[in-house]
């Protein structure tokens, strides 16, 4: 079987409270599209700082049980700076974590404060990239997270949306200023993605659909919006394959 | 049988005339807007309007004109729409990100108090975050009760989030809402919402591929049950059936 890693996904409230941690329906609904493996980030935490750690616990349960098919990452709430790095250690060194998520526009934090280079450099030190949610003035700007890879070179920065529909020019900038910023097919429109295409360096490009905040089946838009961008066989295998495997590290850990 | 319109395409940006209407011909779009470029909404008002009706002229009614005025150009500028107006052009472009004013600023009103005078419905770029909130439109409107206004995009992505209580709490009878970049599965929300007499299709294109945002709509909300949002809305908008 192919593998297509969709590197931006959430496990949402609504699916635990339907499903608990068995991810069967979640798995099913993905594999109808050929989606073979996910990266799964928060949906809890992003919006309730207590929640951020019985999320992790669960989010863990939910992926263990998926036979390799979805790979957990973490958050942290950065305005509690201790604790925060102290949290996503906790998840990084049990090595089934592969990333670290920020929503800085729902969480209410820079990506500029100094915790948020401590993060960075955590997450160098566990070999797993940072993922932004982007594209939203003031605080998730494509720019803000280039000057951060700038300051953090050994730090794989990925922007989780490639600057949707406002954003995308700022995001391909981005991903230029910095060899370290990477950009996730999830939210632009078609002339969006194109220009993305066109303007990045393609093992830095990586896909997503953002599913999981519900249960709505977003991927019958998300899937074949990508055929339109008709991907040359190299193209379609750096972006749904080879490039997420290196940037989180997935060597060995996929099935 | 429905009459798909499309609700707002831009004719330029490498989408020429014709190949614009291949495109509705193998959608089954009957008719569609068409909106000026970025630069014409921004610099060269004049310019796109008279290229928009000159291809309106040749496209044997399938084509909607609409018109760009800028703000900042003052009293020239309701002169310049006046003209687009008689020339035929049925609705007046504010993409206030790209045009670099809020829809609440003072500046604006004289146009669209015009527009109001004119019976031109004006249609508003909204997403952009400080200077395309939903919110800022409304006042507008609330301001210009004579004046129909169209919230373009839903104000897709970030200020989504937004029109859940326009629509439910704000939609004074001069508002609409039109769905391009919106996400198909967001659209029932806001018909329901906002009622089916209220919301408007539209592609974006060449933003994003015509026939794939007909496509996509239709396996979510079907043409046969939705014929307001598929043409019939915007149709007696402008004044063209019941």
């Amino acid at each position: 079987m192919m593998i297509r890693i969709d590197s931006h996904t959430h496990w949402g409230r609504c699916w635990s409270e339907r499903d608990g941690a068995d991810p069967s329906n979640w798995l099913a609904l993905a594999g109808k599209y050929g989606v073979s493996h996910s990266l799964v980030l928060p949906e809890h935490g992003l919006f309730n700082a207590g929640a951020i750690a019985a999320e992790h616990d669960l989010l863990e349960r939910v992926c263990s049980r998926s036979q390799g098919a979805m790979v957990p990452c973490c958050t942290a709430c950065i305005w509690e700076p201790v604790e925060a790095l102290s949290e996503v250690r906790r998840c990084l060194s049990g090595g089934r974590f592969r990333g670290i998520k920020f929503h800085p526009w729902l969480q209410g934090c820079s990506v500029s404060v100094p915790a948020m280079d401590d993060m960075a450099d955590l997450a160098a030190e566990f070999g797993v990239p940072l993922i932004f949610h982007d594209g939203t003035p003031p605080f998730s700007l494509p720019s803000q997270m280039a000057l951060l890879a700038q300051r953090h070179p050994r730090t794989n920065v990925i922007l989780g949306h490639a600057g949707l529909f406002e954003h995308y020019q700022e995001a391909a900038a981005a991903v230029r200023a910095a060899d370290n910023v990477w950009a996730c097919l999830c939210g632009p429109h078609l002339e969006g993605l194109r220009h993305l295409l066109d303007r990045c360096p393609l093992e830095r490009l990586l896909w997503g659909t953002d599913s999981g905040f519900g249960l709505v089946d977003g991927l019958y838009y998300r899937v074949p919006l990508m055929d339109l961008l008709r991907l040359n066989d190299a193209q379609a295998e750096a972006i749904y394959q080879t490039n997420p495997i290196r940037v989180f590290g997935l060597h060995g850990v996929l099935a | 049988m429905t009459m798909i319109v499309d609700g707002y395409v831009t004719l330029g940006d490498g989408l020429t005339r014709d190949a614009l209407l291949r495109q509705m011909d193998a959608a089954g779009v009957a008719r569609a807007v068409i909106a000026p470029e970025d630069r014409e909404l921004a610099v060269y008002n004049e310019e796109g309007n008279q290229r928009l009706l000159a291809a309106a002229g040749r496209a044997g009614g399938r084509f909607i004109p609409a018109c760009a005025a800028t703000p900042w150009r003052g009293e020239e500028a309701i002169a310049s729409l006046d003209r687009a107006v008689r020339g035929g052009c049925r609705l007046l472009v504010f993409a206030p990100a790209v045009q670099g004013f809020m829809m609440t600023d003072d500046r604006v009103a004289p146009l669209l108090h015009r527009a109001g005078e004119l019976d031109l419905t004006v249609y508003v770029h909204t997403g952009p975050h400080s200077m395309g909130a939903p919110t800022q439109a409304v006042l507008a409107a609330q301001r210009h009760p004579g004046t129909r206004l169209i919230l373009g995009h839903c104000g897709s992505t970030d200020h989504a989030w937004d029109i859940g209580a326009v629509a439910r709490c704000h939609l004074a009878d001069n508002l609409f809402l039109e769905t391009s970049l919106a996400r198909p599965w967001t659209v029932p929300q806001y018909l329901e919402a906002a009622g089916a007499d209220r919301v408007i299709y539209a592609s974006g294109a060449p933003r994003t591929d015509l026939a794939f945002e007909l496509d996509r709509m239709r396996e979510t909300l079907p043409v046969e049950t939705h014929p307001g949002l598929y043409g019939d809305n915007l149709r007696r908008i402008l004044g063209e059936a019941g």
